[in-house]
């Protein structure tokens, strides 16, 4: 019997109705009817990669955007044929899309879940109306709310939020109420991200031209802490810096209690070997690949794969990738193709790691380079340690309550 | 080609007057270079130049030019740089010509290195041909300027000539005027050779390659040759001249101008200034050198890592051939560890300085807060000279300290007296004279602590006049002041590299403005970092760089891994001009935050 490699599918679907004001994914506005021959597209490359790659082991699918919602159903069920038909997607595989609020309806929504797409990742970002507007999102807050309650209607149990802090002039009050009002709609998952000013956006002129304040990182801070204090208040587990999944009531580790993040050496009542999907069955199973630096494959124009030893990308602009499909019947072209030699995946897989609250483990480290944590990275260790950022016992590290707001300090160390 | 048809000559001008405009005009013109290769400002070859716009290094070039007359001369064009800051370019270019162009902006007129250039070549008895630049400009004043030049220089306002470098018009009678009125070189060809080392540069295969004005004899390269202030013999490697690249000719004859390869490796057995014969038949005497340039300036010069040490006196050592007027010797701090103090013309020459030594030989360098030379009197009447703030004795056996005061002559339009006055007196100077240029325009005269001049004065002067003030200077002597060192304190610790001299009266409001201008420029540490400045012991300012707070909570998927390693790798290679103490890193611009404190 072949032992079939596994990896994360991702399908970039790139095209929005509109392009928010921060925005500087790979996605267009004005090119939905390019839609069909896109999809026909990625069919292609997944039929190319099925040849390339072998009946891959998919554990998890996830439509990433762009707003894959804008997809048909007709055409989101013949992406996963030929998925289903080159791969071997498991019988339990995660199957996440994203969605925006104002981009479904009920209908469309039990279209996807009788497909068998298993997790909604919904962009609400903001309870208010005027961040929302500020932000260039195209749907209000009712409308988001509307969106869950189909989702539910439609029968997802697993479904996720985007929120978005840091925006210009916001009050650390305004993102309480944010935060209540995503928690009354009982997510099993939450995403907050620091807004992030990105070079060439709208919200970066209107910043650099003072029409807008630019955001306080310190407040930013502080609204990090608020949001680590509620969600763990409201039984969220911190599992990634910026990811929170509901704990499992039941979960299989007796005494716990969710925590800010993951409970402190003298209070912890897990054993160091506890993995994220033990603590939450909601934790996001495709981006724990990311951040475990394990293999995927993506697809689609401008998409990232690490898959054999290298990462590399797909062309970016949908036209380009679609022509780049018809014509070459081997390979879609790939761009910035990078050969990761060991001590890059070393730091990568510190770097992704230490973003989660399971950490980087010695054993699991051990067993892929060969050599330990402690041979590899002795000194760095150390002296983050003694800095009171990282948390290090010779078996596990992982990020400190401090760490997490200085991550790309820590991170630095290992690169 | 024989003496007479030979012109050695250089562009003089106050800065941006367009001197390399001109040269590029005249490289044309002569198809010294063919109009395809033809970029502008051609001899600012730099890139520092370039980015700047500036010309930092004098360039010469030979050209064929053929006379109405129908005889071939053979022209050898020095373009001098105008920046105050390199009049030691300017003054060795001057001993390898006999004539010089004087250009003079149309619009602008006569201006501070106007005058001071044309004193250096008047000095060293150069003829001197005067030039009204940028007559197409809609400002232009030609004939304004032409007769101002006409008076300074005794001659008749038509002999002036009025000419457009960019436009390119009456680049002709340039050239006529360089052969007709210009005089040939005087030197003996059939004496023993003594050529003139005017500048040089190191080439990793050549060796130092010295730049000649040939005076007496003949260069060829079969002949040993013979330094004669240090000794040194050698055989040259390549003798040629510069087109402007260079050019093998295998010799050089009384009047020319052009480059020996020396083939020489240790930089120290040649100097500019010294006089090349031959070891066979050496000449008895030496040509007359260069007067030892004099910084204004003194700054340490660290590496960022230590082990670089060794990198950076050879690089100093090799930059020194190309830069006469840099001077260097060891230091040591407690903060820095092992570094050099360096002297400077001023602080572009230092900035140039440091740029190049980065860009050219790779180092990553701190400079430290720029001081002037002060003369300590101790209470055994000893005179020490201080170029360093942490060098200051204790002041228990201080008597006295002098400092440099400097004769400053400001050139401005009458309008803008007022705002000048203020800006000088502010800063201790004494006024002293008004002179009239003419109806609008004044020179006024000052005399005014070096130190309180290196500190952006130039600037303030521009922008208090719009920038039509110009600014020359000369030293004046050494005078008594109330003066005191003012400690730097960086989480608690003295950073001796910080410290720095002012006087009495200003030690309070300066220390408030320096602890808040650091504070602005010390990037947020994972701990609050106190800094504090103090005299004598006692803290007379206090200000605090909080902690960082927060590094970038940005999310990661797939797609942003490559990018965001590749960011981190720079944010861990980009730590350029950053230094560790202990747990707190200080970047450049905190060294040289004293120079901005006018600033808000
Ligand atoms: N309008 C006009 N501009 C000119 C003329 N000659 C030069 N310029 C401009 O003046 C500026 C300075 O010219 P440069 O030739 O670099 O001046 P420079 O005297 O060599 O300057 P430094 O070497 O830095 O002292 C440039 O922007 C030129 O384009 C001219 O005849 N007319
Ligand atoms: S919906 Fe998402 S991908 Fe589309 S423009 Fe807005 S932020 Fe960008
Ligand atoms: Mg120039």
């Amino acid at each position: 019997m072949t032992i079939h490699k596994p990896a994360a599918l991702y399908m970039h679907i790139p095209f929005c109705r509109s392009r928010c004001a921060y925005c500087d994914f790979n996605t267009y506005a004005g090119l939905e009817e390019l839609i069909p021959a896109y999809v026909t597209a990625v069919c292609r490359e997944i039929e190319v990669a099925g040849e390339r790659w072998g009946r891959l082991t998919v554990p998890t699918i996830y439509f990433g955007g762009g707003t894959p919602s804008l997809l048909p159903l007709d055409l989101v069920r013949e992406l996963f044929q030929v998925a289903r038909s080159r791969f071997y997607v498991s019988d339990d595989a995660e199957i996440t899309l994203e969605a925006n609020p104002g981009t479904v309806t009920v209908g469309y929504l039990r279209g996807l879940r009788s497909l068998g797409v298993n997790r909604l990742s919904l962009g609400v970002q903001s309870a208010h109306d005027d961040e929302l507007r500020l932000l260039g999102r195209i749907h209000t807050w009712a409308e988001a709310v509307e969106a869950v309650e189909w989702a539910r209607e439609a029968g997802f149990a697993n479904l996720n939020l985007d929120l978005i802090f840091g925006l210009p002039a916001q009050t650390l009050a305004r993102w309480h109420q944010t935060l209540e009002a995503a928690l009354r709609l009982s997510p099993e998952h939450l995403s907050l991200y620091c807004l992030s000013v990105e070079e060439g956006t709208p919200l970066e002129r209107r910043i650099a031209s003072g029409a807008l304040p630019a955001a306080d990182e310190d407040l930013a801070a502080e609204m990090y802490e608020l949001a680590e204090e509620m969600l763990a208040e409201a039984g969220y587990f911190h599992y990634e810096i910026s990811n929170w999944a509901k704990a499992n009531p039941k979960s299989q580790i007796p005494n716990y209690k969710p925590q800010k993040w993951w409970p402190e050496p003298e209070t912890r009542s897990l054993k160091h070997e506890t993995l994220s999907e033990e603590v939450s069955p909601y934790v996001c199973r495709h981006n724990l690949t990311y951040w475990r630096n394990e293999p995927w494959l993506g697809v689609g124009a401008g998409a990232h794969s690490w898959l054999g030893g290298r990462r590399w990308a797909n062309v970016r602009h949908p036209r380009e990738y679609i022509a780049a499909c018809g014509t070459s019947c081997q390979l879609v072209p790939h761009q910035e193709v990078e050969e990761i030699d060991r001590r890059k995946e070393m730091g990568e897989t510190m770097m992704l790691g230490l973003r989660l609250a399971e950490g980087v483990r010695d054993t699991r480290f051990q067993a892929r380079f060969g050599r330990g944590l402690e041979q590899v990275f002795g000194a760095e260790l150390a002296e983050l340690q003694d800095l009171g950022l990282l948390e290090w016992n010779g078996r596990v590290t992982r990020l400190t309550a401090r760490g997490r707001l200085v991550g790309n300090y820590v991170f630095a160390h290992f690169v | 080609m024989d003496q007479t048809h030979i012109r050695n000559f250089c562009l003089l001008a106050h800065i941006d007057h367009g001197k390399s405009t001109l040269a590029d005009r005249l490289l044309e013109l002569t198809d010294t270079i063919p109009a395809r290769q033809m970029t502008e400002q051609v001899l600012d070859s730099m890139e520092l130049e370039r980015e700047k716009g500036v010309t930092i290094k004098a360039s010469a070039v030979r050209m064929r030019y053929t006379a109405t007359d129908g005889e071939e001369y053979e022209l050898n064009l020095i373009d001098t740089p105008g920046h105050v800051d390199f009049s030691y370019e300017v003054s060795r270019a001057l001993a390898a010509c006999e004539g010089a162009l004087l250009v003079v902006d149309a619009a602008q007129g006569i201006e501070a290195q106007t005058l001071a250039n044309l004193y250096l070549a008047l000095e060293a008895d150069l003829e001197i041909v005067p030039v009204v630049n940028k007559i197409d400009l809609a400002s232009a004043r030609p004939d304004e300027v032409a007769l101002e030049l006409a008076e300074l220089l005794g001659v008749e306002p038509h002999e002036v000539l009025r000419v457009s470098a960019k436009e390119g018009w009456g680049i002709e009678q340039v050239l006529k005027a360089v052969v007709t009125r210009l005089p040939p070189p005087r030197g003996d060809p059939n004496a023993p050779l003594r050529a003139l080392i005017f500048d040089s540069h190191y080439d990793p295969y050549k060796g130092v390659v010295a730049y000649v004005r040939v005076v007496d004899g003949v260069l060829v390269q079969e002949e040993p040759l013979l330094l004669m202030a240090t000794g040194a013999e050698t055989e040259p490697i390549e003798v040629g001249i510069f087109t402007p690249e260079m050019n093998p000719t295998e010799r050089l004859n009384a009047g020319e101008v052009g480059y020996v390869a020396t083939g020489l490796k240790t930089v120290r057995e040649c100097h500019v200034g010294d006089t090349l014969t031959s070891a066979l038949h050496p000449a008895s005497e030496p040509l007359p050198g260069y007067r030892p340039v004099k910084p204004m300036v003194f700054a340490g010069l660290y590496p960022v890592v230590n082990e670089d040490y060794n990198s950076l006196r050879s690089a100093l050592e090799k930059l020194q051939l190309n830069d006469a007027a840099l001077v260097f010797e060891p230091e040591t701090s407690q903060a820095l560890q092992f570094g050099f103090r360096c002297g400077f013309l001023g602080l572009f020459h230092m900035e140039i300085v440091q740029e190049r030594l980065e860009r050219e030989y790779g180092l990553d360098l701190i400079a430290t807060a720029p001081s002037v030379a002060y003369q300590v009197v101790t209470r055994s009447g000893e005179i020490v000279e201080v170029a360093s703030p942490a060098d200051l004795p204790d002041p228990a056996i201080i008597e006295e300290i002098r400092e440099p005061w400097m004769r400053i002559q400001v050139f401005t339009p009458a309008d803008y007296i007022g705002p000048v006055m203020e800006l000088i007196t502010r800063r201790r100077g004494i006024y002293r004279t008004t002179e009239y240029l003419d109806s609008q325009r004044v020179v006024l005269t000052y005399e005014m602590p070096l130190s309180e001049m290196i500190v952006d004065l130039h600037d303030r002067l521009k922008s208090a006049t719009r920038g039509y003030a110009s600014l020359d200077y000369t030293f004046d002597g050494y005078r008594p002041g109330d003066l005191v060192r003012m400690d730097i304190l960086v989480n608690k610790q003295p950073v001796d590299a910080l410290a720095l001299i002012v006087h009495r009266d200003q030690a309070y409001e300066k220390g408030s403005r320096l602890v808040r201008k650091m504070k602005e420029v010390i990037p947020r540490q994972l701990f609050k970092v106190p800094i504090q400045a103090a005299v004598g012991g006692r803290i007379v300012a206090r200000a605090t760089v909080s902690a960082l707070r927060k590094d970038v909570l940005a999310k990661c998927y797939g797609g942003d891994v490559t990018r965001k390693r590749k960011l981190l790798e720079r944010q861990k290679a980009g730590k350029k001009r950053l230094k560790q103490f202990g747990r707190v890193v200080i970047p450049q611009d905190a060294f040289l935050a004293v120079l901005r404190l006018d600033e808000d």
